[in-house]
């Protein structure tokens, strides 16, 4: 039989505290700002679910964010997912759950235990595991069973759509909007649409009848951008790809960042025929990331516009490759989409832990350029750009992403067609060109630039024999000394030579230069709740989100404008802040402190402003 | 009278820089052997991509085709490096060069996966059984029994790239001598009339570490153990620099791609090169008997390149104008649409 209780509310520590940060509340009820946590086992078929949820309520206009947390894994490990609804904006996890929704056996009393008082949670009865929190809204469904009576073979997967209907019932979701969700999620299957319909209206049913209890989160419509839509990090990148010419897709399948070359493989028909039904991008799988690279590399030397995308371990593959973009200065572009390290790690969780490493990648002396987007209309510029740096600079370009950013899905009003023609950078293509030079040698600065001009296999034109041996001006084998400190002080002035080019950090600036906060990537979606809660205790705070390595000169302006800088990061070490040490003059260095912390979660905002505080409270 | 080629070339504008390996090394051979071979068979020069890995083959495609573009990459990634390049411009002409260490050890795995997709390139292994550059330590192809000049006889099997190469479906499989001018020459024109993966495995000695006697890929030790398949006779498409004999004997005619043809003059046994069962059988028969056997051991004019898999446009990428390779401004608008649908 159904079961449940309605409880006294008791208010949680958490609605205390979003009462204090002003929460807007509407007849004693909370609008649009609570936290929903998921609990189910990989490969359940929740991830649709999970995405109804949040699709629905993007629908109606509500500011909405989700964050899957899944294992490494196909089937069976625990998996949740935090969907934070916040009128402000916040992105982050939070710090309290105000629903949970318990469906995994394995978890169940450890989800249990974690729960605040007063939090409600919806479960599944048919787990039949003990729900033993008196002081929490306990909301029984018997969701197997209901599912299995409208489909015995799908009962499993079906199931999630129950705990839809639920949480639609308890937060007010419109039918139309959950409609329109589950269109989009199962788009094209009629059957599926309708099945996985009637098992969420037969759970909002249910819920109305049997829950004697009204639930004090709602959501409420608010006005929707008609041109917004939710995309993951990956996809956008992906798309900038396409858009910035990419002629030749080389990769080797590693979480997180598989997702961004399938998208790729999936959106080349549609935006990539030459119009006589040829590609004009080539896509290889190859054997392993040291191939992935040495691809990106022959592409580059040809004249193409080569790219592999990774994660943490296949940079380390490619270490040896990176170095020789470095030195014989060949065009190419790698994506890192950052997961947790070090070694395997935790190979489906969130960090930024491999951006010292990409930045000086390969043995002896090399410093690469490094693009970080912290929004994914940047994900989808950078995307492009990369390959035009890339060209310009004749060099590796690492595309810096984070498995937070890349895999969950974020919102954007749509991108933007990029700006400019393709920066094809100084290719010689002619001989008329080639005459024109004065003194021609493939490594010879004749612009003062540190960057020299190139030609291409295939043109006939002064070809060379390329090397990672040591070579002077004109490509030929040297061990001189002075040739080799000489090419190495000009690829140190050519990256140099880029930090203006870059994209320059994103600056808001407060009136009071008490405070200031440095920070990158992803953490851009957490960043405003951090800054909330600095606030709160009476700081202001200026904040700048670096878009580029090496780092542009503003950086340096905005730390010397401010008291006290911090670095936030979401690794251990603190690794932009090892480099802003390392390349600031030394004046600045005791007024600027690291704070990083990191644990396989995406960033939530209640732990990065607490450090801050005690590192204030340190220093001060 | 200077000679020219098809192109009206002489044979200069075929030549690289001066040779820094061993006096004697059976590398220069093979290098002046590609020379011959690009310059009978008019290449231009500049179709031709020079690609290399780590080592002393790797270091000769500066001593060859100095009007062409050449890349001597990392120890043992040649191929990708020349995968990149071909899928951007698949009309460029790949040579590769490398080393039994270079190829055999740490590159295996990129050379199965290059022969795997059929990448259209002549990949020529100048094999030693040593390690030339750090001063002789054995590689992975030195047959079993096989001594270098110092130190104990190899125990270990060899890996035979040729053999690794059928089984792995390469469309053009040859082993050579570096000291066989005639037969070498014959068998890299071919590779370079060939469509596809064309591997020839070089025998080379090496005068500093391994020519002594109890070497198997000595001077003295191959030119006594050389079990030759067949007699070569390379017939270019267009009119041969030299008159081509019709043998008397029993001879087989390999049609190669670009209209050139491959004569086979059966010396013993007719070899049927079709078959990768009996060319393994050479393969091992040979290697029992303490033997090299050398000619085309195995040909299939039937395997798809790597870019003829992947529908690419006509055109090389690498000569695509920018709005192919940038979609439109409405077709980014059509791609927003859809997402907010």
């Amino acid at each position: 039989m159904v079961t449940h209780k309605t409880l006294r509310l008791r208010r949680s520590p958490a609605s205390d505290l979003l009462e204090a940060l002003g929460t807007k509340k509407a007849m004693g009820k909370i609008v649009n700002d609570f936290v929903i946590n998921v609990a189910t086992a990989n490969g359940t078929g929740s991830q649709s679910s999970n995405l109804i949820i949040l699709h629905s309520m993007f629908e109606m206009g509500i500011p909405v964010s989700g964050k899957n947390l899944f294992p490494s894994n196909i089937s069976g490990l625990p998996t949740w997912f935090i969907i934070r609804v916040s009128d402000d904006g916040y992105q982050a996890p939070g710090d309290y759950t105000n629903i949970q929704v318990l469906m995994n056996k394995d978890t169940w009393m450890k989800d249990l235990e974690g729960l605040e008082p007063g939090t409600i949670v919806v479960y599944n009865e048919d787990v039949k595991l003990p729900v033993d929190r008196d002081d929490c809204v306990l909301l029984g469904m018997p969701m197997t069973k209901m599912a299995r009576k409208i489909n015995p073979k799908l009962g499993r997967l079906i199931a999630n759509m129950y705990y839809v209907g639920a949480v639609a019932h308890l937060l007010g979701i419109d039918e139309d909007a959950i409609g329109k969700a589950v269109k989009a999620q199962f788009k094209g299957k009629e059957k599926a649409v309708e099945l996985n319909m009637q098992a969420i209206s037969e759970g909002r049913s249910f819920a109305e009848e049997s829950w004697e209890f009204e639930c004090q989160y709602c959501v409420e419509s608010r006005e929707k951008n008609p041109d917004s839509f939710l995309i993951e990090g990956n996809e956008a990148i992906a798309l900038g790809s396409i858009y910035g010419g990419i002629s030749m897709l080389s990769w080797y399948p590693i979480t997180p960042s598989s997702s961004l070359a399938e998208s790729i493989i999936g959106w080349l028909p549609e935006l990539r025929s030459d119009g006589d039904g040829g590609s004009t991008c080539a896509v290889i799988q190859a054997e392993d990331e040291l191939a992935a690279a040495g691809m990106v590399l022959g592409a580059g030397w040809a004249g193409g516009r080569g790219m592999t995308c990774t994660s943490g371990p296949g940079i380390s593959l490619m270490s040896e490759f990176i170095g020789l973009f470095y030195f014989s200065e060949v065009p190419g572009v790698i994506w890192d989409v950052n997961r947790v390290g070090p070694s395997t790690g935790l190979p489906t969780r969130t960090q930024q832990g491999d951006l010292s490493m990409l930045y000086e990648a390969s043995h002896g002396d090399t410093q690469h350029i490094v693009l970080i987007p912290g929004t994914v209309d940047e994900c989808f510029e950078f995307g492009w750009r990369a390959f035009d740096y890339a060209e310009r600079f004749q060099t590796m370009v690492f595309g810096f992403n984070d498995l937070d950013l890349g895999m969950n899905r974020w919102v954007t009003s749509g991108f933007n067609y990029p700006d400019k023609p393709m920066d094809r950078g100084k290719v010689i293509r002619s001989q008329e060109e080639l005459d024109s030079i004065a003194n021609y040698g493939r490594y010879r600065d004749v612009d003062g630039d540190g960057i020299a001009y190139r030609t291409l296999p295939g043109s006939g034109l002064d070809p060379i024999l390329y090397r990672g041996t040591g070579h002077d001006e004109d490509g030929i084998y040297s061990e001189d000394p002075q040739v080799y400190h000489d090419a190495m002080a000009r690829l140190k002035r050519k990256i140099d030579g880029a930090r203006e080019h870059l994209p320059e950090p994103v600056i808001r600036e407060e009136e009071n230069k008490e405070l200031a906060v440095i920070f990158y990537g992803s953490m851009e979606n957490t960043i405003v709740e951090i800054d909330d809660m600095l606030e709160e205790s009476g700081l202001s705070v200026s904040t700048c989100r670096v878009r580029a390595l090496p780092l542009h000169p503003e950086v340096e302006d905005f730390i010397r404008r401010h008291e006290r800088t911090i670095v936030l990061e979401i690794n251990r070490d603190g690794q932009l802040f090892g480099i802003i040490r390392k390349e600031f003059p030394a004046d600045l260095i005791p007024k600027i402190h690291s704070v990083a912390y990191s644990d396989g979660m995406p960033p939530r905002a209640r732990v990065y402003s607490d450090m801050i505080l005690d590192v204030l409270k340190e220093v001060s | 009278m200077v000679r020219l080629n098809v192109l009206e070339l002489e044979k200069s504008e075929y030549t690289g820089g001066k040779s820094s390996l061993c006096p004697g090394c059976g590398h220069d051979q093979i290098s002046n052997n590609i020379i011959q071979a690009a310059w009978e068979n008019g290449i231009q020069p500049e179709k031709i991509a020079k690609m290399s890995g780590i080592g002393c083959s790797s270091k000769t495609p500066a001593y060859f085709l100095g009007k062409s573009h050449g890349f001597n990459t990392v120890h043992g990634r040649m191929p990708s490096v020349t995968t990149g390049a071909n899928m951007v411009n698949k009309d460029l002409s790949f040579l590769a060069v490398s080393g039994d260490g270079d190829t055999a050890s740490i590159g295996i795995g990129q050379f199965i996966h290059a022969i795997r997709r059929n990448l259209d390139m002549v990949y020529i292994v100048e094999n030693n059984g040593v390690y030339g550059l750090t001063k002789g330590q054995y590689s992975a192809t030195v047959e079993k029994g096989s001594k270098k000049k110092k130190g104990k006889e190899n125990q270990q099997a060899p890996i035979d790239l040729c053999a690794m190469a059928i089984n792995l479906g390469c469309s053009f499989v040859a082993r050579s001598f570096s000291g066989s001018k005639k037969q070498l020459t014959a068998l890299i024109r071919a590779a370079m009339s060939h469509r596809g993966m064309a591997f020839i495995d070089v025998i080379s000695p090496c005068v500093t570490f391994a020519n002594n006697d109890e070497s198997y890929k000595s001077y003295n030790y191959v030119k006594a153990n050389d079990e030759v398949l067949h007699i070569l006779d390379y017939i270019p498409h267009f009119s041969p620099l030299e008159e081509v004999e019709v043998p008397e004997g029993e001879f087989r005619e390999v049609n190669l791609f670009d209209g050139s043809t491959l004569r086979l003059e059966t010396v013993a046994a007719d070899h049927d090169y079709t078959d990768a069962v009996s060319a393994l059988s050479a393969i091992h028969e040979s290697e029992k008997a303490g033997n090299h056997v050398t000619g085309l051991l195995y040909y299939d004019d039937d395997v798809p390149t790597a870019t003829d898999t992947l529908g690419l446009s006509e055109t090389p990428l690498v000569d695509l104008s920018e709005d192919l390779l940038r979609p439109s401004k409405d077709s980014l608008e059509k791609v927003n649409a859809g997402f907010r649908s």
